[in-house]
């Protein structure tokens, strides 16, 4: 580490030792700290550490938290510390009770001011002061002492012939009387009157230079911003939270639409009553066991396009004649064929709705066998959708389970052992699996 | 010179109380609870008390009752949270001559006690 300054601490140290520093401050005022870039640091002209220096770059920092009372806290106790007066306060505004009551407050005993125990409403001289903005008739800053104000009563001439203006001086200097403080300073935040800080004497009596009387100015100006922040944070989390529920409510009328339309295909077929239902059901169980792998992670909502494709896998028999759908002996070759251009049909009714493109995906792919000898595209193995696999599981245990006109009801054990038989053949193996464990857990049972 | 009893279980506030009335000329005592204040109001017969209504051990309500009996002639202003008005307001009818609630008004605080503090002068 270079040693630019003789007998001085080099700026590397100084950083190390700003930063150690800062750390502990904010496990104080139970805080986060966002590292802040050495190199910014490193271009300032006066090696010495100081308060200053601090509490500037520390609340920089602090600005973008969510809680702007943190950095309120954090000031007054850096001050109170540091700059050594006999107390310091910071009064803000409380909505609920419409006035200025103390955020926080520090001092000697009998000097401080309890935390609570005060409150100053608009009626308050010294409140309409920096609210009505008289103070910057009198400092530049905004920043008011209170030798400043009993100064301007008694010599300026345009505040002795103002009337009203002198009257309100001389209840702000008692306002002031009655605080203890030496330097009052305004924190505005949209044109209003937010808080006041109140500084008391120095220990050492000596006047605050006009340096740091500017820096309490700046450092107002920072919560000002911190409390423009967190305003910011709020709004923008209302409106995301909005945009979520209105997301919500565009989902819960997607789903049920979805589930009207497939109690319109259902009602077509009586002896598949409640199949689609239950197909999404049995998928979503089987799902659950499959959550967690790398296929199902590869979708965006997994969950959710699972259950939608679930409720449109037969969105496509609305193409399938009600003579073919009734029938009741064996199906012909024929009408067997017409029966299968269902999930082409269904992907072309969902295709359009290109919010719907994967679920027309997995719609058309729902009859696709593990070995590539299903249809219609004849796709195998990992090139069929996962949840078309999956759906093909569940349709099928429906299908062997439920009443259907050309096959007698069997029962879960056979079906489960079709279904195992069929483990590579037709089915995805994993998904089989799946299927197993969620029978095993008696997520399959049939309720409908 | 007039004497103040300060009672309320939080030393900050007695402590900023009794040096904010120091400054305006009181002799100023404190106590943190009902017991406290009475054993004080014995000891010390202050002319004025402020008394908090929330306290533990006995609270300000009690403590009234009690030193009105000691001496009816003790001014009692109390002090309560906001919420707690309406009691404060039934305090009045127990021989409380004031009642002013937390968070207060500085100046207002010092008007009342001044105030109560100029009739005890005048009546002596």
């Amino acid at each position: 580490m270079a040693e630019e300054n003789n007998g001085k601490m080099s700026r590397g140290d100084n950083w190390l030792k700003l930063q150690d520093w800062i750390v502990e401050k904010m496990k104080n005022c139970d805080g986060a700290l966002i590292p802040m870039d050495p190199e910014n640091i490193k271009q300032r002209e006066e090696p010495e550490l100081d308060y200053q220096f601090f509490l500037e770059n520390a609340s920089r920092t602090m600005i973008r938290f969510k809680r702007p009372e943190r950095l309120i806290r954090m000031i007054v106790r850096v001050l109170d510390e540091q700059v050594k007066v006999t107390h310091t306060a910071m009064l803000m505004y409380a909505k609920e009770k419409d006035s200025f009551v103390l955020l926080d407050s520090k001092g000697a005993e009998g000097t401080k001011i309890p935390v609570g125990f005060i409150r100053m409403t608009f009626d308050n001289p010294l409140v309409r002061l920096f609210h009505e903005r008289h103070n910057y008739k009198i400092s530049e800053t905004g920043a008011i002492g209170y030798k400043e104000l009993l100064d301007v009563l008694q010599r300026d001439e345009d505040v002795k012939n103002d009337e009203e203006l002198a009257e309100l001086i001389g209840l702000s200097i008692k306002q002031m009387e009655l605080l203890k403080a030496t330097i009052c300073v305004p924190i505005y935040y949209k044109k209003g009157l937010r808080g006041v800080f109140v500084l008391g004497k120095k220990l050492s009596n000596v006047k605050f230079s006009r340096q740091e009387i500017s820096f309490f100015t700046t450092l107002a100006n920072d919560v000002a911003m911190a409390l423009s922040n967190a305003e910011l944070i709020q709004d923008l989390q209302e409106k995301i939270f909005e945009v979520h529920s209105l997301y919500e409510r565009e989902h819960r009328i997607f789903i049920h639409t979805s589930i009207s339309l497939a109690a319109a295909i259902d009602a077509r077929d009586p002896y598949t009553h409640g199949h689609t239902e239950r197909v999404t059901r049995y998928a979503l169980a089987i799902a659950e066991e499959l959550e967690d792998l790398p296929e199902a992670n590869a979708y965006r909502n997994f969950r959710e396009t699972l259950h939608i494709a679930g409720l449109l896998h037969d969105v496509g028999k609305i193409g399938v004649p009600d003579s073919i759908l009734n029938k009741k002996s064996q199906l012909t070759n024929d009408e067997y064929e017409k029966v299968k251009e269902h999930s082409v049909t269904g992907a072309a009714i969902l295709y359009p709705i290109r919010e719907l493109g994967d679920i027309a995906r997995e719609v058309r792919a729902h009859h696709e066998r593990f070995d590539g000898n299903g249809y219609p595209d004849g796709l195998k193995g990992e090139k069929i959708p996962f949840i078309a696999r999956i759906i093909a599981v569940a349709d099928t245990f429906d299908a062997i389970t439920s009443d259907r006109p050309y096959r007698q009801k069997k029962m879960a054990e056979i079906a489960i052992q079709i279904i195992k038989d069929n483990s590579g053949t037709q089915f995805d193996p994993i998904v089989v699996s799946a299927f197993l464990l969620a029978y095993r857990k008696g997520k399959l049972a049939n309720s409908v | 010179m007039v004497r103040l009893l300060v009672v309320d279980d939080e030393a900050d506030i007695c402590d900023f109380v009794k040096k904010f009335f120091k400054e305006r000329n009181f002799d100023v005592e404190i106590a943190y609870d009902g017991k406290e204040a009475i054993k004080k109001v014995e000891s010390r017969k202050p002319h004025i008390v402020l008394l908090d209504i929330k306290m533990p051990v006995m609270d300000g309500a009690e403590a009234l009752k009690a030193i009105r009996h000691i001496d009816s002639n003790i001014k009692v202003i109390m002090v309560t949270a906001v919420e707690d008005v309406e009691l404060a307001e039934e305090m009045k009818s127990h021989g409380a001559i004031e009642y002013i609630t937390k968070p207060l008004l500085l100046e207002q605080l010092e008007r009342i006690v001044l105030t109560v503090a100029e009739q005890i002068k005048m009546a002596a």
